[in-house]
């Protein structure tokens, strides 16, 4: 059964590397250089690419909350705290490369477009998830009070991301006009690849998070056991 | 083209973050199992 | 039949617990009128920048005075073990909720009253029309129930207070927005069915907080 789990995660591993030096060559290589904002327009891709697991990320955190409520087992909080750390990095990725994109091309910084302000906002999430995750030492209170938090947190991203576009329709920023982009089919296949590399590298990546966690609640498991047991070293 | 720029930090960013993100998570396994190793050496001897 | 005599009886305790020594209450208060003036002064509020700024200040205002007074609410909860009386007692959990709600909502709008005519005055806007009274309200609803949820969260952890702003304001943003961008439409002499998206927000914001809370509240308390 381990030997079954150890090749699937190889499999995992190099496929996601394939997946993700392919989607880099044709970003590179097969994408057509946009017309008004030229070769820096390629950021696109990766940064849509990780807008999606961060939002997808958090789904799953919030999936298994409901998972921890309705069980209560701990598998349901390791895929939570797993899904949240692999989240939050890609989910700031996000915003750093929608920063470097919007710099060139709108010359600013920041601008607040929906889906960087979005990302923004739910980078803010994550971190205040995982706050509150350190701030609680009990770790079935952890894991319940984080469920729940995922749990409500989650539902208000779709509703921020509806306040914010209307927002922005209704305000546009002047800068903001050179906004527009010349999507081909071409770009539309290498987003694609994008997207599918990036969920796979997530999985990936995830698996590996998850088992770190069981190493550790073994690890926890084993001490409680020497102690309970072995108290100064003699049979007790 | 100094645009160029943004786009290779960009790139950069991404190896980055998941350069560090994985080797984060390879060392915290490292060190994990190397201890429940010495803890499973531990229970050994005491058995005896 | 029961539900709802549970739900009041929690109103009506807090209400008057409160009533008795009246501090959250002013100090939200004084809160409110502290953040206006450096509101005012960090951003140079004058004539109509003040105007087209009033509908933000308020709201930021609003929700700052309402972490003040959700995290006072719970905390004293959790001082005069109240809550542990409540759970002993078969009352249904979300009964519990809407109950420490409603009486959040109270303590905000007992504020809001106070803010909403101070503002007009100083603001030189009109807030106090049927149109801004029906946003006020909705916004304060989704707030206070929102909060009413995650101040009993932020009331479990190390750091208490301090983490209730951080859990809630990424999760308000959705209400503040509608609220703020409503209030500016109307007050700049707009229809209630022109800022009718806004409203919507809000009221489907309601729906989906409270429902969600009611639905995981049990979960939060339960021993």
């Amino acid at each position: 059964m381990n030997k079954n789990r150890e090749l699937f995660g190889l499999l995992l591993i190099i496929l996601s590397t394939v997946a993700v030096l392919a989607a880099l060559g044709m970003v590179f290589l097969y994408a057509p250089r946009e017309t008004t904002m030229g070769d820096v327009q390629r950021i696109f891709y990766f940064h849509v690419a990780s807008a999606w697991v961060g939002f997808f990320a958090f789904f799953v955190t919030f999936l298994s909350g409901i998972g921890y409520l309705a069980r209560a087992e701990r598998r349901w909080d390791i895929l939570a705290l797993s899904s949240v750390e692999v989240g939050l990095a890609f989910i700031t990725m996000t915003v750093i490369t929608g920063s470097l994109w919007a710099r060139p091309v709108w010359g600013t910084y920041w601008t607040w477009e929906p889906r960087l302000t979005i990302s923004a906002v739910q980078l803010l999430i994550y971190v205040a998830y995982g706050m509150l995750r350190s701030a609680l030492e009990n770790p079935e209170k952890k894991a319940r009070l984080s469920a729940v938090y995922g749990i409500v947190a989650f539902v208000t991203v779709p509703l921020s991301w509806f306040a914010i576009r209307w927002w922005r329709t209704i305000h546009p920023d002047i800068l903001t006009g050179g906004g527009g982009m010349a999507f081909t089919p071409r770009m539309g296949y290498t987003l694609l690849v994008s997207l599918a590399a990036f969920t796979l590298l997530y999985v990936t990546i995830l698996r590996q998070r998850i088992r770190l966690e069981r190493s550790a609640d073994a690890l926890a498991r084993l001490r409680a056991h020497l102690e309970t047991n072995y108290i100064g070293g003699s049979h007790v | 083209m100094s645009n160029l720029v943004y786009l290779l930090a960009a790139y950069a960013v991404f190896w980055a973050l998941t350069f560090v993100l994985v080797v984060s998570i390879w060392a915290r396994q490292r060190r994990l199992e190397r201890e429940l190793a010495s803890l499973a050496a531990l229970l050994e001897e005491s058995r005896k | 039949m029961r539900f709802i005599r549970t739900v009041w009886a929690i109103v009506v305790k807090d209400v008057a617990a409160e009533f008795h020594t009246r501090e959250m209450i002013s100090a939200m208060l004084v809160f409110s009128v502290l953040a206006l003036l450096i509101f005012s002064f960090a951003l140079d509020l004058r004539g109509a920048v003040a105007q087209a700024a009033a509908p933000g200040v308020l709201w930021a205002t609003v929700a700052f005075a309402g972490t003040l007074g959700l995290s006072r609410s719970l905390t004293r909860e959790q001082q005069t073990g109240c809550i542990d009386g409540l759970l002993l007692a078969p009352v249904d959990r979300s009964a519990i909720f809407l109950g420490k709600a409603l009486g959040n909502l109270a303590f905000m709008a007992v504020v809001e009253v106070v803010l909403l005519p101070l503002f007009s005055a100083l603001f030189d806007v009109p807030l106090l029309r049927p149109g801004v009274l029906l946003v006020t309200a909705l916004g304060t609803v989704g707030y206070a129930a929102v909060g009413t949820l995650l101040a009993t969260i932020a009331v479990n952890t190390r750091a208490r207070e301090v983490m209730l702003p951080i859990l809630l304001l990424p999760l308000a943003i959705p209400s503040l927005i509608a609220a703020v961008q409503a209030t500016g439409g109307l007050v700049e002499g707009g229809t209630l069915a022109e800022v009718g998206g806004w409203i919507r927000l809000l009221v489907v914001y309601d729906l989906v907080i409270v429902a969600v809370s009611v639905l995981t509240f049990g979960y939060l308390v339960e021993e």
